[in-house]
Formats: structure tokens, sequence, C-alpha cells
């Protein structure tokens, strides 16, 4: 399969709707509104940086079906494809709007999947995150010229600048497989055996791969040097137990060009319960 | 158990190949971006310690779980007739002490260690791990670091998949790793700095499971359904021991302990965890499942005091 992250339509430009132009041009005038807790708040100060508003994006998309062969362990490349492009419509509008509040990055972003009964086969993805700018005026923009997006709580955040990185952008990579059946020669030819099922291992070994694979393509469009809390997902959504998609999302970054000392830790106690 | 290196590391059974890496998983090892599981706390401690990460390592095992099959030797250790679980393992004999002779009357009962279990869960758990240090040696790592391993059924296909991930790292000027092979640990951030600091490096993660089979005698059934007086050597109404389960529970730890042991050749268990499962086959049939994991270190150096801890109230 072609990778389907180099082949994303993207949404039509300047496509948000009404209401959330209208949201944003009130923000635009200073009040800000953003998701963090207070002790994340303190810390994105800290860093540097200005909580310009709450921003999210939001794709409702039709998931088509796809036939598989009951005995054979395979990618589902529409599958695969419709889950990278709605989550990427979802992240694509909600950069949009970031870029609308002139921000350098969101933080503390993260991607849900919603199934509505009024909609089979739908799913609404949405990504919500808080838009920040950066008070020293410095732009903190990521390769492609657009706000940085990254899924790190505020104590992330300011703990990943103080390592001297700064992130580029939330990567992702998936790949919906569908996990072969046993045939009932297949199960009777290693029954009451303890052994390796190799075909299985290689399929599953496969699918993850792809997924990271794909998610290291997105961090090296980014020139990033690295990808930091790396996550893998496994889910069925409504598939049935055969089918699953094999989710990698991580914050790639770069080390920045200047110099840095990283505090020594010091050991604590807390008084706390 | 199988799945040992002498060295006491878990490794994959001679039958697997070395260098069995899917096509995929070489590709992404040769893009040049890092990837790491670390969290970002674990990844500037990871820093400030003076690791280098280098990729996100994984290794995989699908097995099948054979627990009732003709090769499992269940038959032969359930025998009355015959003592003993006939692989050389722990067994207890359990007789009826009323002299009834009914079908529904247990007149025995066992407790037997199932080494064919262990011994497949130590070929996943093996093959799975040396699957992960192939990946970490590939990229030219010195260690795995922040290790976690997931044990679970895929899908609805009664398999059970074996899962490493890990973050491989380089030592800012270090050494090869002894023998070629990357050192391991489960611990990452704080953790790790902390068993540094105390003067232990990692050498490799260790676990093993030990699997005992209950199938209840007429006195042990009697107290699991909370019957009074049928006790063997019941004296009064109070709470009573259930002699044959304690006993296979004590013997499930001690077996994961001893397992581990032999893992670790004279280095010590660190940040070690114990999870006991128990699953009702039929009635009085039941399998109790301990897996102990923890970090097998060596130490490098005398303790250094730490500075005093600073005394802190979170504001959250």
């Amino acid at each position: 399969m072609t990778d389907p992250s180099a082949r994303v339509p993207g949404p039509e430009a300047h496509d948000l709707p009404k209401d959330a132009a209208h949201r944003l041009e009130e923000l635009e005038h200073g009040l800000f509104t953003s998701d963090l807790s207070v002790n994340e708040f303190l810390l994105v100060k800290e860093a540097g940086f200005h909580p310009l508003g709450f921003v999210m994006g939001s794709s409702i998309y039709h998931i088509g079906i796809q036939t598989r062969k009951w005995g054979e362990s395979q990618e589902l490349t529409k599958l695969t494809e419709a889950m990278y492009t709605a989550r990427e419509l979802a992240m694509t509008r909600m950069e949009e709007e970031a870029e609308e509040l002139g921000a350098d990055g969101v933080v503390g972003v993260r991607l849900d999947v919603n199934y509505y009964e009024w909609g089979n086969d739908s799913a609404e993805f949405i990504a919500f995150g808080t838009a920040v700018k950066a008070e020293d005026g410095n732009s903190y923009r990521n390769a492609l010229g657009k706000p940085f997006t990254s899924d790190l709580s505020g104590q992330d955040f300011w703990t990943l600048m103080q390592t001297g990185h700064v992130p580029q952008g939330l990567v992702m990579g998936t790949c919906v497989f569908h996990i072969a059946h046993r045939k009932l020669t297949q199960a009777l030819g290693s029954m009451g055996q303890n052994v390796e099922l190799p075909n299985f291992t290689q399929a599953l070994y496969e699918a993850r791969e792809l997924a990271m694979t794909r998610m290291q393509d997105e961090a090296g469009r980014l020139n990033a040097s690295g990808i930091v809390g790396v996550r893998l997902e496994e889910k069925s959504h409504q598939w049935g137990s055969h089918t699953i998609e094999f989710l990698a999302l991580g914050t790639a970054v770069t080390r920045g060009t200047g110099e840095v000392t990283l505090p020594k830790p010091t050991t604590i106690i807390s008084l706390d319960n | 158990m199988t799945g040992l290196s002498d060295s006491g590391n878990p490794v994959a059974p001679p039958d697997i190949p070395a260098g069995d890496l899917p096509e995929a998983a070489v590709r992404r090892l040769q893009s040049g971006a890092y990837s790491s599981g670390l969290s970002v706390p674990d990844f500037a401690a990871c820093l400030e310690l003076g690791l280098e990460p280098v990729a996100l390592v994984q290794g995989f095992c699908v097995m099948q779980w054979a627990w009732y099959g003709s090769g499992s030797g269940y038959m032969r250790g359930m025998s009355p007739y015959t003592f003993g679980s006939g692989g050389g393992g722990y067994s207890e004999t359990y007789r009826c002490p009323h002299g009834f002779v009914s079908a529904e009357h247990r007149t025995w009962g066992q407790n037997l260690e199932q080494p064919w279990v262990e011994e497949a869960w130590a070929r996943g758990y093996g093959t799975a791990y040396t699957r992960m240090i192939e990946e970490a040696t590939a990229q030219g790592a010195h260690g795995v670091i922040g290790v976690v391993d997931r044990i679970g059924t895929v899908a609805d296909t009664g398999t059970t998949e074996f899962h490493f991930l890990g973050t491989a790292v380089t030592v800012d000027g270090g050494r090869p790793p002894a023998g070629g092979v990357p050192w391991s640990t489960y611990l990452a951030g704080q953790r790790l700095t902390k068993s540094i600091e105390a003067g232990f490096m990692p050498v490799a993660v260790v676990a093993s499971l030990a699997s005992v089979r209950v199938w209840a005698f007429c006195v042990t059934e009697y107290l699991m359904e909370g019957q009074v007086g049928m006790g063997w050597g019941y004296t009064g109404g109070g709470p009573q021991l259930v002699e044959q389960v304690s006993k296979a529970h004590m013997a499930a730890r001690q077996l994961a302990r001893k397992h581990v042991r032999r893992q670790l050749v004279g280095d010590e268990l660190h940040g070690a965890t114990i999870d006991v499962a128990t699953r009702e086959l039929a009635q009085g049939d039941e399998v109790i499942d301990c897996t102990l994991r923890g970090n097998r270190v060596r130490r490098f150096k005398d303790f250094d005091p730490i500075a005093p801890p600073r005394p802190t109230v979170r504001l959250g």
C-alpha cells in the first residue's frame, strides 16, 4: 500500500463554519479560553507562552466497507485511508483555527472518535487543544510554517522545553488489519501443543510496524529529530474482534540550537497523602 | 524452564532463527528519526543520565495455549493412582478422611504444578523479548529502558500474544554492552535514576510464570461452599483454613520466585511486582497463575548517600 498520509486530499482551505469564525474573532480581542488546568496554565506561562484560545476541528466521515478474506491476515487499505484521512481533516481544521488566532502552536491536543446512532458506518473525529503563542516574539512554527501541535500536557510541555527540545507536531500512523480466522485443519494440526503461531506473529508485527513507520514518515516530513511519548493504541471500533486498528501517536520534536544544562534532579518527600 | 540463556537472560528457543524481524520492522528502524515510548519526564530524566534515545523497539510472539491437550500431561498428573505431576514439579495429594464412597463425593484431590504451561509461557516471553533485543542490537543500542510487556489474547482466536515495547538507548561515551547484547530494564525516569544513583546498573528484565492446578477433594469443596462440620480436623464454629487452596497459592508464589531466582545468576532483583490470577475451569477445578516480574541489577559502585530529600507540598 502506498502511504496514506502522502495523499490526503486535504480539506478546503478556510472551510471553518461561520460560528467558529465569530468565536475566534472574539478571542482575538484579548479574551482567552483554554482547557488547561491551573497548574498547566502556570507552567505554559513559565515556559514563555501565553494561551490564546481553545481550538478544535471536527470531521464526520463515512467509513466504507471492504471485503476481507476469512482465513487471511491482511491490511484493509480502504479502512486505513478512511481512519487516517478523517483524523487528518479534524487536525487540519484545528490547525486552521490556531492559524486564525496567530498561534505558534497547540498544546494538550486530544483526538477522539465518536459514534452516533444516526450515522451507520459513520464516525465523528474530533481534535481539540489550546492554542499558544510565544511571549518572546520568536516564531515557534514548525518546518512547514504551521503552528506546532502536541498532545503534551502543560507540565510535559514545560519539561520538554527545559531539555532544549521544541515540539514540531502531533504525528500519527495507522493501519487497519484483518486478523485471519484459524481454519479447522490448522487448529487440528496444532491441537494440544504449546507452539508459536508464526503467521499470527508476523501479521501483528507487520500491522504495528506499518503504523509506526507511517508515524515516523510524518515526523520525517517535519524534519524532526525524534518522537516522544509514543502510544500504540489498538481498537476494533465497530468492525468485530478480528479487524483491529493499530494507531501510533506521538509528539515529534527537534533539538534546539542552544546549549542546555539540564537541572540536576532533586529528591523530595511529598507531604501530601 | 526453557527460554533462559546461560547467563540467565530470557532468550528465544534455539529453533527461532536469529534475524527474523519482519521487513516492515527493518524499514522502520532504518529511517532517520528516533521514536521513544518515554513520557516527557522520563525522556528528560534519560537525557540527564546521559542516555540518548535511539528507537522504539518491540517484539512479538503469538502462542497457541493448550491447557488440556494430550501432550500436556494433564491426565497423567491428575490420576489418583499416580503420585507426582510426572513433570518433576510440585504436587500434593489429598485423600478423603470420611470413608464415603459415592460418585458425588470427591475422595481425592491434588495440587499440581503445570510445567508445560510454565515452559510455554517462558517460550513466548523469551521469543518476544529476544526479538525486541534484536531490534535494539540492530540500532547499536547499549540498553533498552522503560520496557513494557503486555500479554493478552488475539481477537477471539484463543491464542496468546506476548508483546514487548521499550526505548533503545545509547550511553554517551559508553563501551559496547557485554557480549554485544543490550541490557534492559522495566524502569525509566526517576526510578531508573534512583537505582543508578544507588549504585545498581540494569542487566535484564526477568519474569516467570508459575502455574498450579487445584483439584479439590471433599474437605476443600465443603469449606469453599461455606459448609461447616465436614472439615478435616474441624474443631469448632470459627473460620477455618482451606488448607489445600492456601498451599496452592503459597506454592505458586514460591515457584515463581524460584524460577526468577534461577535467572538472576547471583545478581539482585529490584522493583519486583507479583500478579496472581485464578481461573475456575469447573466446580472444584481451578488454576492459579502467578507472574513475577522485576529488574535484574548488578552493583557497580558503592552506595553514595544522596542529598537529604526536600519536603514538598503539591499545590495541585
